[in-house]
């Protein structure tokens, strides 16, 4: 039981760093970190990348629940 | 004040914005409280208990300000914004060294995009580092030196693993929440996780205060008032350079003859300086923890712990102080280019009364962003100064909770957010929150 919900977190996770790169960056970097002035995201966002949120939402509930339920496992006695 | 928040919800697409935005930082504080599976919870919270009756925790200092506590409590989130904002110093650094980053840059928004993107690759290599490290820590017992129980549940490989690859997936995730509040939201998405981990840590430690002793309290909050006027004050504070624009005939058209001004802040660098000197002399503390404890540390690393351990050595603050100068110097050269503006100027037909266009110009925007440079950088100094000046004199903690660091951050993150919740505000109503 362990075993299997800790592969299903591994993988899960994999996928979420994959997604998340697979995404175009939004942020400036560090310029417009800290009071770097003014940054106008123009453009909306296409299919491909409303789809691709989807797809990360989705992944990230699973992992998110894969945490929960192996955090519960795990528990110290 | 109030009625501007009201009008603020009032109108449809920035409440949307704004609930936006608080949903995704409660999401995150979220996070930050849960733990990874594998930690021995129990264990953990006493450990941490302890190191915050002794003063052990300050070797963690900027990570454990960046992550909001989260960093000790082996949570999901537990790397919080350290990698992204670690990254970004890198590549901000090589882009000086690198001639075909310095191409990219100067390309414009499809070359800041590219290297956008390679400071998320470069996020994600450092977070598997950092995470490995901290679970390494972690399990051999080093995270709480002082503290003998075992912070995991069981030590073999495969839990280890799994702590390693969730706590890199959290900081992925964590990027991506920062860059979806810069999409839909307001303000900028990390610079506002940041001030979310900074805030966090605060009622807490108010709190620690007004229980050790209620007068000190008192001070504290006077100070911090104080302070944070001053820190405004100082943000808010620019020398305007006039412009003044040719007339020109475009077809039938008149176009020009306008006078502007550039606006050059005191402190153009903003709260980078600071960082990046603290990120630096975090460095010898890592190798004194790495190397200290072993039989017989070499001459520098005896030398690095008698000076650069404890925050309140005048080695240490000489050091930070000339840092945060130097960076300050070196940050506004990177991110204001004097000769670029002076020609933009002139091709567009705007000169500065008294000066010629072209090279003089130049010359004069750098002489004049220099001379504002030397107060701008002395204030940042002072600033980061005040938390150790106050462990000195007054004995306070060394998590004194108006720390510079975090005041510069709180103050400039939200002022930077006010200043764009007023922007979208006035496209519909003309009066906002500042007046």
């Amino acid at each position: 039981m362990i075993i299997g919900i800790s592969i299903a977190l591994i993988l899960s996770s994999a996928l979420m760093v994959l997604l998340v790169l697979l995404h175009k960056g939004k942020g400036g970097g560090l310029s417009d970190l800290f009071g770097g002035g003014f940054t106008s995201s123009f453009g909306g966002s296409s299919v491909v990348e409303r789809n691709l949120d989807r797809l990360t939402v989705i992944t990230g509930s699973v992992w998110f629940v894969c945490i929960i339920a192996l955090g519960l496992l795990l528990r110290p006695a | 004040m109030l009625t501007a928040i009201t009008r603020a919800f009032r109108t449809p697409d920035l409440r949307n914005k704004l609930l936006f935005t608080l949903g995704i930082i409660v999401l995150f504080r979220l996070g930050s409280v849960l733990p990874t599976p594998g930690v021995n919870t129990v264990n953990v919270q006493q450990c941490l208990k302890e190191a915050q009756a002794g003063d052990a925790a300050n070797i963690y200092g900027m990570v454990q300000l960046f992550s909001g506590g989260a960093l000790l409590k082996l949570s999901v989130f537990a790397l919080g914004i350290m990698p992204y904002i670690t990254s970004s110093i890198i590549l901000q650094l090589l882009t000086v060294v690198i001639p075909r980053l310095e191409a990219l840059k100067k390309e414009g928004q499809s070359g800041t995009a590219k290297i956008t993107q390679y400071t998320r690759y470069l996020t994600i290599g450092l977070a598997v580092l950092q995470s490995t490290a901290f679970v390494a820590l972690a399990r051999t017992g080093q995270l709480f030196p002082n503290c003998r129980q075992p912070l995991l549940v069981n030590n073999d490989v495969f839990t280890v693993v799994t702590m390693v690859v969730v706590m890199t997936a959290g900081t992925s995730v964590i990027m991506w929440l920062g860059e979806l509040v810069t999409d839909r939201g307001v303000g900028n998405g990390m610079s506002i996780l940041i001030f979310t981990q900074v805030i966090a840590v605060f009622p807490s430690e108010l709190l620690n205060i007004f229980r050790q002793n209620a007068f000190t309290f008192v001070i504290v909050m006077l100070v911090g008032v104080f302070m944070i006027a001053a820190v405004v004050f100082v943000e808010q504070a620019q020398r305007r350079v006039p412009v003044q624009y040719a007339k020109r005939m475009v077809g039938r058209r008149m176009y020009g003859g306008t006078s502007t001004y550039i606006p050059l802040k005191v402190n153009q660098a903003g709260i980078i300086p600071v960082i990046f000197a603290s990120s630096l002399l975090y460095l010898p503390q890592l190798l004194v923890s790495l190397f200290g404890n072993s039989e017989n540390p070499g001459p520098i690393v005896q030398w690095l712990a008698q000076n650069f351990v404890r925050g309140d050595h005048p080695v240490y603050m000489v050091t930070f102080f000339v840092l945060i100068i130097f960076f300050t110097y070196f940050y506004v050269s990177i991110t204001f280019n004097p000769v670029e503006v002076a020609d933009n100027m002139k091709k567009y037909g705007g000169f500065i009364p008294g000066i010629r266009p072209g090279r003089p110009t130049a010359e004069y925007l750098n002489y004049v962003l220099m001379r504002l440079t030397a107060p701008g950088s002395l204030y940042l100094g002072l600033i980061s100064m005040v938390p150790i000046i106050a462990l000195v004199v007054a004995g306070a903690s060394q998590n004194f909770p108006f720390g510079g660091t975090s005041i510069l951050i709180m103050v400039g993150v939200g002022l930077d957010t006010v200043k764009q919740i007023e922007s979208q505000l006035q496209q519909r109503n003309y009066e906002g929150f500042l007046k």
